[in-house]
């Protein structure tokens, strides 16, 4: 039963190490400006990193971004306005959506 | 930069954490629970809550420590021949089916946005249990002292549950070698699966209500109780720091912090029993619960400060208290041994 | 302790009882919760390397954290115990309560 939980652990580290430095996406933050139900699509413009006390989610930088978030992990509906943190993979020149959080609406701080 | 130093980022709850504190949390938590016996992990969600994690987050980062900490002590156990792995294994489903249900109902209440104020409610009625626990049995020690009794009654022998629970005939029916009886799998299954619940819930150990059961209800031997209650923790433990990770409810940079602190008050802890005497000490853990339920009120009711400010320094000064029974006994039996070993030496001579 | 016994057990089932009938009061307006790491404000790379596995394996994530913490939990043990062997103190008169 416990032959060698030693030996295990370090092979599963071992294998979790090669397969490890593969995953990694970029991440953005940025004000909701539209939802496309219909090419799954989604437009924010992104905030930078200069958080402050009226500003707590960052700064607008005015540049806009899209994304296709046809197989993203969504959680509450984004709507415009809303501030979102988007997790993406880029192929070519798309931006693929992994995962949207709605952070303004979601709020975790008041949980 | 003087409020950055004392503020640590946490990358996946995105909150800003007074790092003392959390340091303190867990060192509080080893002392503590090395000291009494009991987890203490009562008192790291509320803390973690109050310090700022979301409750979610909070509840997912304690039952991760709690994997850690009880690595060791089971470790410690299964030396001694005091769990019964084939108990400790048919209670694995129980547990780790009620821990998911207890995460499950967390996750629901955390959508309908009720996750906060709920389990700190249920915390508040779990401590107001604990401390009424801790200050009867007071009572009642000081009772039978004051009537010259020695040591007071214990009443456990008259409790004989589980000769009737036994005799339940559902099968399959499991004989278990260690602890020395017979009874249908559903038995240890069910009482596990409830506890399982309140652990996934509260992310606590569940030992408080597994212990008793075990004994009172299955029918364990004590030693073989405490072994295999110890197994089941760390089942719990992992399996809840599993299932809460892969919802993404874990804070790892916390569990780390607090997993250091607790090893090194652990110690602390259990070398203190040592040297404590009297049952003085005991009253001073029942104030440091109710005043952990007091802060979990003021937090409740958006007063964050004034409940850190409680909870921090009930725990701390508990801490203190233990750390200096520790010390000054550990002392004692260093200066003592010194002595044995320059008389011998003389004797010698 | 018996009676301490089936107060816990009562409490446990007012609590089973309590938090669904809150839980249907509160209603159904129910959308998963969905955390994404911010990596633009991590900066070592141990923490980006888990923050990003954060948002895109959860399951590699997942085996990690209880992975880390069982062997971390194991190596605090054994490194306390050398310690404490060397502060000179007899340990063995004790019991062993913790959890």
């Amino acid at each position: 039963m416990k032959r060698n939980p030693v030996f295990w652990c370090v092979t599963l580290l071992f294998l979790v190490f090669c397969f490890g430095p593969a995953w990694a996406a970029e991440v953005s933050q940025g004000n909701c400006i539209s939802v496309n139900d219909k090419d799954k699509t989604l437009t924010i413009e992104e905030y930078d990193l200069n958080f402050t006390k009226d500003k707590p989610y960052g700064h607008p930088t005015g540049k806009n971004s899209t994304y296709n978030i046809a197989t993203a992990l969504i959680g509450i509906p984004p709507t415009k306005g809303d501030v979102l943190r988007i997790s993406y993979d880029v192929k070519g020149t798309e931006r693929i959506a992994l995962k949207i959080m709605n952070v303004s609406k979601q709020d975790l701080k008041k949980k | 930069m003087e409020h950055s130093f004392w503020y640590l980022h946490m990358p996946i709850a995105g909150v800003e954490i007074f790092w003392p504190g959390l340091v303190l949390i867990g060192f509080s938590v080893g002392t503590i629970g090395g000291f009494f016996g009991m987890g203490g992990a009562w008192m790291v969600t509320p803390g973690l809550n109050i310090l700022g994690f979301p409750m979610a987050f909070a509840i997912g980062t304690d039952i991760a420590h709690i994997a850690g900490k009880s690595m060791i002590s089971t470790m410690r156990h299964s030396k001694f021949g005091n769990v019964d792995y084939k108990l400790g294994f048919v209670m694995l489903f129980g547990t780790m089916f009620g821990i998911e249900i207890g995460a499950q109902m967390i996750m629901w209440l955390e959508r309908l946005g009720k996750v906060g104020p709920i389990v700190r409610w249920v915390y508040v009625g779990f401590l107001a249990m604990i401390s009424f626990m801790v200050f009867y049995d007071y009572y009642k020690a000081d009772q039978a002292k004051k009537a010259g009794r020695i040591s007071g009654d214990k009443g456990a022998e008259g409790i004989t549950w589980y000769k009737a629970l036994h005799k339940i005939n559902i099968p399959p029916m499991v004989h278990f070698k260690t602890a020395g009886f017979t009874c249908s799998a559903w038995l240890p299954i069910g009482v596990s699966f409830i506890t399982g619940i309140l652990a996934g819930f509260l992310g606590i150990g569940g030992g408080l209500l597994r212990m008793p059961a075990l004994v009172y209800l299955i029918g364990c031997p004590t030693h073989i109780a405490v072994g295999t209650d110890l197994f089941e923790v760390m089942i719990s433990g992992l399996y809840g720091a599993f299932t809460y990770t892969l919802k993404g409810r874990i804070e790892l940079v916390a569990v780390f912090v607090m997993l250091t602190g607790a090893a090194i008050g652990a110690q602390i802890g259990t070398v203190a029993t040592k040297y404590a005497k009297g049952y003085g000490i005991r009253i001073a853990f029942g104030c440091a619960v109710v005043a952990c339920m007091v802060s979990i009120i003021l937090k409740q009711y958006g007063i964050d400060v004034m409940a850190a400010v409680v909870i921090l320094g009930a725990i701390s000064a508990l801490c203190v208290y233990i750390v200096s029974i520790m010390f000054k006994g550990a002392a004692a039996e260093l200066r003592d041994k010194k002595e044995r070993e320059r008389a011998a030496a003389a004797f010698q001579n | 302790m018996r009676a301490l016994f089936r107060r816990i057990l009562a409490f446990c089932s007012v609590i089973s009882v309590l938090v669904p009938a809150a839980v249907w009061a509160a209603g159904e307006k129910a959308a998963m919760l969905v955390v994404v790491a911010d990596t633009r404000r991590v900066t070592s790379d141990i923490g980006k390397y888990f923050a990003d596995l954060y948002n895109t394996n959860m399951w590699l994530f997942a085996v990690w954290a209880v992975v880390l913490t069982a062997g971390y939990g194991v190596f605090l043990g054994f490194s306390m115990d050398i310690i404490m062997s060397r502060t000179g103190l007899d340990l063995k008169s004790r019991k062993i309560i913790e959890h």
